[in-house]
């Protein structure tokens, strides 16, 4: 039996136009992936290159005896580092910078840069393998199911199992075997093929990855199974499928979105905004000592240092108002950080319950393109832009040359968001919804197996 | 034609429709989604505006509140401006969550506007945002596309065609008849949710005129929109032997409309057209600068010459006889250079982005979906160039408060002073109060309406093709 249906399937072209579908759209898609990871490849090179020639432009144009003007000019760049996995899944690596170059001076006047892009290319999104996985591989599962049953019926030919297979149930279970086990290795075939295109490493990452794509589509077989065998018409059917599609894929995740945006709005960007700016612009204003009592503070090992008595300006002054505009807006920056956060577990809560949210975000979180990535990156530039700091405070106040920091050893770093696999979180939500549909598909229906046509 | 035979077909469509199990389910659906949506997305735009104008009021009062000072300090103190959504974007949220909100602006240089919706969101967000437009532009279309996949091709099937026109109906009767009976019935959803959204409209942006036109014509656009869909609907269902295959043509067309031709578009447009990175942008911008020369340095040939030139014309030796503060003079011409070359590469930027759109935009005259999408951010306000109107203006709010205050150094501050900590280097603070406020004006409804001619015009076409099409349709195809 299994063999004719094979040869049946072979033969039917819808299916295998099925097929060459997702094969063309998922290849184009990897191609598209390719070229993101080229584009974000080469602005992080120049990343490199423009902290080289901030280096030496400054080196030339500014006297050596002047480090504090030297380091109010020159910029440490520090990279995001993409790993290959997020060509499959760009996510929000397009809304963010791939790379920041940051002087010394006050971060959040720095940190918050948008990055060039179409915003209508933004809002028309990216062709990546998550998009084809997530939207177009259930379309076709769909098609290829929704009337596995109903055409047996409503093309007469039911009867003719009826009356010739020992277990006429076992002849839809393997039709849908047939349609599973294609699209599935469609689905690994161009994974594979990305793996080898895109020169993704295999990792733990990719097999989550590749777990995740399996058992997503596994949730459309199974809640096409469901269907099926509730036994209604052809057309039915594919209203009843393509709605799931269309509350799953559009009016769910956009609904959530706006529960999540209007839960948690922002303003405190504004804030911090503000506070960072008066923070260091109104001590210009305003009398020395405070500024200085406020910095030695925090850093109480600049103790020793002192602006001198009388001095309209000095470095060690300056930075300490700089650094204050970064004090003040603290308090604000951190609520905002809060509110991201807060933003992100309730998206990642709410999508245990929609097989395609969990699935995108799951598909971001392990190629490390998602909300989370980036505030883990602005708390590596935290770190990085104190330790470039406390690095060069104590040579500025005490007035070191210029030429006493080796700047051939300044390059750029790395952020590598090395993040482990949570394996729970990622398989299980969407094993127990496929679950779930079977064991409520093996309640209902099935009657239909003995129904006359 | 004749008209009273169309009007029955109207009639004989909607009350079929209605009388349908499904429908009243699909139209309360709808309409529930898009109360929500527009509802939620008006709720959000009234945060906003407030968040805006109270940020807005904070920074004119941090603004005028600093003390006597010398004006350069006050340039780089510098401004914030924010951007504050258009009236109908709770409508159509267009790209308005892609661009930034807030803008820091200082003297020297020009920085990014920032805190885009998307730099602060979760992956959600890309699976795109709920709308009023969202729900008209793609998902009734969908909903009517089921509707009348059927309305000729299931008739044809139960042998009913064949009596409509042994009793004398014509194929543009029966065509037109029944797109307007699907029409009628898509007024289900698409009315409400128009009616609801002129009413809030009316409590975002009072009664102003702008808002007005730009609802009158999105009410229009739309209303072509939703004709040429049903139009399409029945003609496909006419040409097409059996509803099954007139279903699969239609659901093809709306996956390709909605959500493959408009992604391929972008991923043409980034091929054909590639924009630089930010960082590849400003390294241009300061190679050109730093070649142009260094105010900063005394022996910098631009600035030597620019100095020797000023002596000469005010036949003085040196600057300190110069009837104005030099410092000043230097820094109104290094700004006036550094801001043409910035806004000249920006300008070439924005030629490509241009370009970008146009692959995109183009699309419109094979894709319904894109031109009323275009059409509706452009009445919207929420389209990109409703974006560059607002950055644009911040930019030239920007160098006007760089060159006031260097143009008040240069009027009130002595030549012999060194630093701007002198006490006889501080203005009076009324000269702060006496710089006006960021206040930006909207696009003109005019300039929305040449940005969605294209478009417009694609709409148009497909309207009159389609009508075209049921008009001239005699008998391409059997009516058993």
């Amino acid at each position: 039996m299994i063999g004719f249906l094979l040869k049946d399937f072979i033969r039917s072209r819808s299916l295998l136009a099925g097929i060459a579908i997702l094969l063309l759209t998922g290849l184009t898609s990897i191609y598209v992936g390719g070229l993101f990871l080229e584009r974000q490849e080469d602005t992080m090179a120049q990343t490199a290159t423009a902290q080289q020639e901030s280096i030496a432009h400054t080196l030339s144009h500014v006297a050596d005896d002047d480090l504090g003007l030297f380091l109010y000019y020159v910029r440490f760049g520090l990279v995001n580092e993409l790993p290959r996995l997020a060509g499959l899944s760009v996510g929000h690596r397009d809304v963010h910078p791939a790379a920041q170059n940051v002087n010394i001076r006050n971060l959040e006047e720095q940190r918050h840069v948008s990055v060039l892009r179409n915003p209508l290319y933004q809002l028309l999104g990216n062709l990546d393998f998550s998009f084809v996985l997530v939207f177009l591989f259930p379309l076709v599962i769909i098609a290829f199911c929704f009337n596995l049953f109903s055409e047996e019926r409503e093309g007469g030919t039911w009867s003719l199992v009826l009356s010739q297979a020992e277990r006429p149930e076992l002849v839809l279970q393997q039709k849908l075997l047939l349609r599973f086990a294609a699209v599935q290795l469609t689905m690994l075939l161009l994974l594979a093929a990305a793996v080898l295109y895109l020169r993704i490493p295999p990792d733990g990452y990719l097999l989550a990855f590749a777990t995740v794509a399996f058992l997503y589509l596994t949730f459309w077989f199974s809640l096409a199974w469901l269907v099926v065998r509730l036994g209604w018409s052809s057309s039915t059917n594919a209203l009843a499928l393509l709605l799931s599609w269309v509350m799953l894929t559009i009016v769910l995740p956009g609904a959530l979105n706006a529960l999540v945006v209007s839960l948690y709005p922002v303003p405190e960007a504004y804030e911090a905004m503000l506070e960072s700016r008066d923070g260091y612009h109104n001590k210009w204003d305003e009398a020395k000592a405070p500024t200085i009592a406020r910095f030695k503070e925090i850093y109480p090992q600049f103790a020793e240092y002192e602006h001198p008595e009388g001095a309209s300006f000095g470095w060690f002054w300056y930075y300490a108002m700089q650094h204050l505009g970064d004090d003040e807006a603290a308090p604000a920056t951190a609520a905002m950080r809060k509110k991201l956060e807060r933003r992100n577990s309730l998206s990642a809560v709410a999508g245990y319950l929609f097989p395609s949210v969990h699935a995108q975000l799951s598909f971001n979180t392990l190629s490390r393109t998602d909300l989370r990535n980036y505030l883990a990156f602005q708390d590596k530039l935290n770190e990085f832009h104190e330790a470039k700091r406390l690095e060069f405070y104590p040579q500025i106040f005490a007035e070191n040359a210029v030429s006493t920091v080796d700047w051939e050893v300044q390059g750029t770093d790395y952020f590598q968001d090395a993040r482990r696999v949570n394996w729970l979180a990622a398989v299980l939500p969407l094993l127990l919804a496929s679950g779930l549909l079977l064991l409520v598909s093996g309640r209902v229906g099935g009657a239909y197996a003995v129904r006359e046509a | 034609m004749r008209p009273s035979n169309v009007i029955l077909f109207l009639k004989h469509t909607f009350t079929e429709l209605w009388k349908r199990p499904g429908t009243k389910w699909a139209v309360g659906l709808l309409n529930v989604l898009a109360f929500f949506a527009v509802i939620t997305a008006y709720g959000q735009l009234r945060e906003q505006q407030e968040t805006v104008n109270d940020y807005r009021q904070e920074v004119r009062e941090r603004w005028e509140s600093n003390p006597d000072k010398h004006p350069h300090r006050m340039a780089h103190y510098g401004y914030v401006a924010f951007r504050q959504p258009y009236p109908l974007s709770f409508f159509d949220r267009g790209v308005d969550s892609y661009v930034g909100n807030a803008v820091f602006l200082e003297a020297h240089r020009q920085n990014t506007v920032n805190f885009s919706a998307a730099s602060l969101s979760t992956g959600l967000l890309r699976f795109g945002e709920l709308s009023g437009a969202l729900v008209l532009q793609a998902l009734l279309p969908l909903l009517i596309f089921f509707w009348g996949f059927s309305i000729v091709a299931g008739e044809r099937e139960d042998g009913k065609l064949r009596l409509v026109f042994a009793q004398g109906a014509t194929w543009p009767e029966v065509i037109l008849g029944k797109a307007a009976g699907l029409f009628s019935a898509a007024l289900l959803v698409s009315l409400p949710t128009l009616f609801l959204t002129g009413v809030l409209l009316f409590f975002a942006a009072g009664e102003s005129f702008a808002s007005l036109s730009r609802f009158g014509l999105l009410l229009l656009s739309y209303g072509v929109y939703l004709s040429l869909i049903c139009l399409l609907t029945v003609w496909v269902s006419a040409v097409r032997k059996t509803a099954k295959t007139a279903l699969l043509a239609l659901i093809g067309c709306w996956l390709l409309f909605v959500l493959v031709l408009p992604k391929v578009s972008q991923v043409a447009g980034q091929l054909l057209y590639p924009s630089p990175s930010k960082i590849a942008f400003d390294r241009m911008v300061e190679e050109e600068i730093l070649k142009q020369g260094d105010s900063h340095n005394p022996d910098d040939p631009y600035f030597k010459h620019l100095k020797d030139s000023v002596l000469a014309v005010h036949q003085v030796s040196s600057t300190k006889d110069l009837p104005f503060n030099y410092g000043g003079f230097i820094m109104r011409e290094g700004e006036k250079l550094s801001t043409l070359t910035f806004r000249d590469h920006e300008r070439r930027l924005l030629a490509r982005y241009e370009q970008q759109h146009d692959i995109v935009q183009r699309t419109a005259l094979f894709n319904p979906y894109v031109a009323i999408k275009y059409v509706s951010m452009a009445l919207a306000g929420t389209d990109f160039r409703a974006y560059r109107a607002f950055k644009d203006q911040a930019e030239s709010y920007r160098y006007e408060l760089a060159q006031t205050m260097n143009e008040l150094q240069m009027e009130y501050i002595g030549n012999n002073i060194k630093t701007s900590a002198d006490k006889r280097a501080v203005l009076d603070r009324s000269h702060w109060h006496d710089f006006p406020d960021f206040a930006p004006t909207p696009l003109p409804f005019t300039d929305s309406f040449r940005a969605a001619g294209l478009a417009l015009f694609s709409l148009c076409l497909w309207f009159v093709g389609l009508t075209a099409l049921a008009l001239f349709l005699r008998r391409p195809t059997s009516v058993i």
